[in-house]
């Protein structure tokens, strides 16, 4: 039996908008092991955020569960939900808006430490925050530094050092080196391969950029307009994707290599509206295979292989349609 | 004669620039001593991170460099045969548009709010069409707005009312109303998702062949690039540190600098491959070292790197590399090395 550590079943994220209700995230379910990545990839606006942070309930969800360890994050009050974010954390995308320009690294860091009472010693917490410094990579004479006196990559590794200060068994890794330039994205992403082999961290790893989590995740979770479309180990993503936006998606990315040569599948049009999505395939418009029943009835994410989940019922039988 | 011949068939000739940025006290230099050749009809990546001098660049061949701070101490630029540098206002304001456009970053930004995208592309129609009728720039317009892929009714919505790849489209239609021989195009798709960004490069592609128009593309994304360009030049620190055709560039790599960029990207043919990231931080621009800027994160780089600046070397007519350790002839980067 693997041994699950997040259980996410039905998760469901609605807002209130003027025009409707916005389905941002439309009943989401899978499973983590302990130790393992899962990547969640997908455009701007397909919910994979909102579900990092639903999950960790920054966002109150609407409706479904999520089981860490067995507990249901989703009903505890707030003491016992302040008790348990000790073991999920977040990364955020943006180290510049997401640091309090007035403090420095040190305090940064210390400020988890202190806000939920890890440690009230001053000493030991100086101790534990330059031990912190140490294992995100940040060298002891920036203690005193201010966030806009560092680049891109140390800020996000104080964001890192942050979400370590607690000693978590999980965090939520919402587009981590998005913002930085490859050359540090590389090392961002090497200390977060370093700090789950040394910690055992669990992690979900949420992504736009393909070859990242093609290179980062163990799993992969494809998501459309709030959906989970597609779901399998990396390796059997990459290499056999059904779902037709899965294909799509991975043909469009730009390969740095002047041998490869691969033959691209154009989506036509744009992700449609969120907002009061009719019971259908959410992908149909934009989908060149796309039959009646797919706009009558949504379809349903279904175990084709072993680990193998898609959204398509038609995945081993696509006709192009005109 | 010979020189003018070369020079006719030369998109765009940027000898020895260099920019300089002042700001309290401060000398930022963003471009150094760059110089560099495009061929009619041929596009070229500039490669770089932030910081680089990439946009500088650009914005010099347009003249747009923001003055104060910016200053362009030396060099000269020719665009489509126009000295830019001694070009007067009036001939700057002929030049840009109608032989050199450029698309910005940003499509969200970059397009005015309260007028309607019809407005804005048949704007700068007029400006070069002098005597054009307004309706008449308003089909031109819709016109461009179909070869985008934009339904010509969509002329009288408001930027609000598209989508970011839908913006870029309406960017692009501006850049090209007027038929350019080269267009400036800085981080087109970054902002954009995947497939959105496949969509928009597959239309410049279309677009660069029936206008047989030159490009100089701004990425940081070496996936574009392979994609897109004919040729790359690699910037680092206000430097070209290698120039050369794609093959040459990418299969035949030379500079440490820019093997350190592929090796900091997961490679696709084998995902478990660890990255190997370029240690430490781009220089200070305002405070570079005195020898090569990449010596202090080079993993080759010797006493003599950080004495002096590298001297171009030719690797062939096309492939130039600024870099110091091919003064030792055995030396070679590691990516040649395994193939």
């Amino acid at each position: 039996m693997a041994d699950i550590i997040l259980q996410v079943e039905n998760l469901k994220k609605y807002f209130k908008t003027p025009k409707g209700m916005l389905h941002a995230v439309d009943d989401v379910s899978f499973t983590i092991e302990r130790g393992k990545t899962l990547g969640v990839v997908g455009e701007s606006g397909c919910g994979k955020s909102t579900t990092g942070r639903a999950i960790l309930r920054l966002l109150e969800p609407t409706g479904g569960k999520v089981l860490f360890d067995g507990v249901d994050v989703a009903q505890l009050d707030t003491k016992g939900m302040r008790k348990m974010r000790r073991n999920m954390q977040i990364v955020f995308q943006d180290p510049f808006s997401s640091l309090n320009p007035r403090m420095t690294v040190s305090q940064l860091i210390a400020e988890p430490i202190i806000q939920n009472k890890i440690l009230t010693n001053k000493e030991d917490i100086e101790k534990r925050v330059a031990e912190l410094m140490e294992t995100v990579g940040l060298a002891d004479r920036l203690v005193n530094t201010f966030p806009h006196e560092l680049d891109g990559g140390r800020r996000q590794r104080i964001g890192i050092a942050r979400a370590l200060a607690m000693n978590p068994k999980f965090i939520v890794c919402d587009e981590p080196v998005s913002a930085l330039d490859v050359s540090i994205q590389a090392q961002i992403l090497n200390l977060l391969k370093k700090l789950q082999r040394e910690l055992g961290l669990t992690y979900i790893f949420i992504t736009h950029d393909l070859s990242v989590v093609n290179h980062f995740s163990d799993d992969i979770a494809v998501m459309y307009l709030g959906q989970i479309i597609e779901k399998a180990p990396t390796e059997e993503l990459f290499a056999h994707p059904l779902h037709p936006y899965t294909q799509a998606l991975l043909s469009a990315i730009p390969i740095p290599d002047v041998d490869i040569k691969e033959e691209r599948i154009l989506l036509k049009g744009e992700i449609s509206s969120p907002i009061n999505p009719p019971d259908a395939c959410r992908f149909a418009k934009r989908c060149i295979y796309a039959c009646e029943e797919c706009r009558k009835k949504a379809p349903e994410l279904t175990e084709v292989s072993p680990g193998h989940f898609v959204a398509c019922p038609y995945y081993d039988k696509l006709v192009q349609q005109d | 004669m010979a020189e003018n011949m070369k020079n006719e068939n030369l998109a765009l000739d940027i000898q020895n620039l260099t920019i300089h940025y002042e700001v309290d006290g401060d000398i930022v230099e963003a471009v150094n001593d760059v110089s560099l050749q495009l061929e009619n009809g041929k596009t070229l990546g500039l490669v770089g991170e932030t910081g680089a001098g990439k946009t500088s660049t650009a914005l010099a061949i347009l003249k747009m460099i923001p003055d104060p701070p910016g200053i362009i101490k030396s060099g000269s630029i020719t665009v489509c045969g126009h000295d830019v540098m001694k070009a007067s206002k009036k001939e700057l304001h002929a030049i840009r548009g109608k032989d050199v456009s450029m698309i910005f970053q940003d499509p969200m930004t970059s397009l005015n709010p309260v007028l309607t995208v019809g407005e804005q592309i048949a704007e700068s129609v007029q400006l070069h069409e002098k005597g054009m009728s307004k309706s008449a720039a308003l089909d031109r317009a819709m016109e461009m707005l179909e070869t985008v892929g934009i339904p010509r009714e969509r002329a009288f919505d408001y930027p609000h009312q598209f989508s970011g790849g839908m913006k870029q489209r309406v960017v692009i239609a501006i850049a090209l109303a007027c038929n350019p021989k080269l267009l400036l195009a800085d981080e087109p798709t970054t902002a954009l998702d995947v497939t959105i960004q496949a969509q928009v490069l597959d239309l410049m592609r279309k677009l660069r062949e029936e206008y047989k128009m030159s490009m100089v593309m701004i990425t940081h994304d070496l996936g574009i690039v392979a994609e897109v360009c004919d040729e790359v030049a690699v910037m680092y620190a206000g430097r070209i540190v290698e120039r050369g055709t794609l093959r040459e560039v990418f299969k035949n790599t030379k500079h440490p600098y820019t093997e350190g960029l592929f090796n900091s990207l997961p490679n696709p043919r084998d995902r478990k491959a660890e990255l190997i990231p370029i240690p430490g931080l781009m220089p200070d621009p305002a405070n570079l070292p005195q020898g090569c800027a990449f010596a202090p994160r080079c993993p080759y780089a010797t006493e003599a790197c950080t004495k002096a600046q590298p001297q171009p070397r030719k690797f062939s007519d096309t492939h130039t590399v600024l870099c110091t350790a091919y003064d030792d002839a055995g030396f070679h980067i590691r990516r040649n090395h395994n193939g």
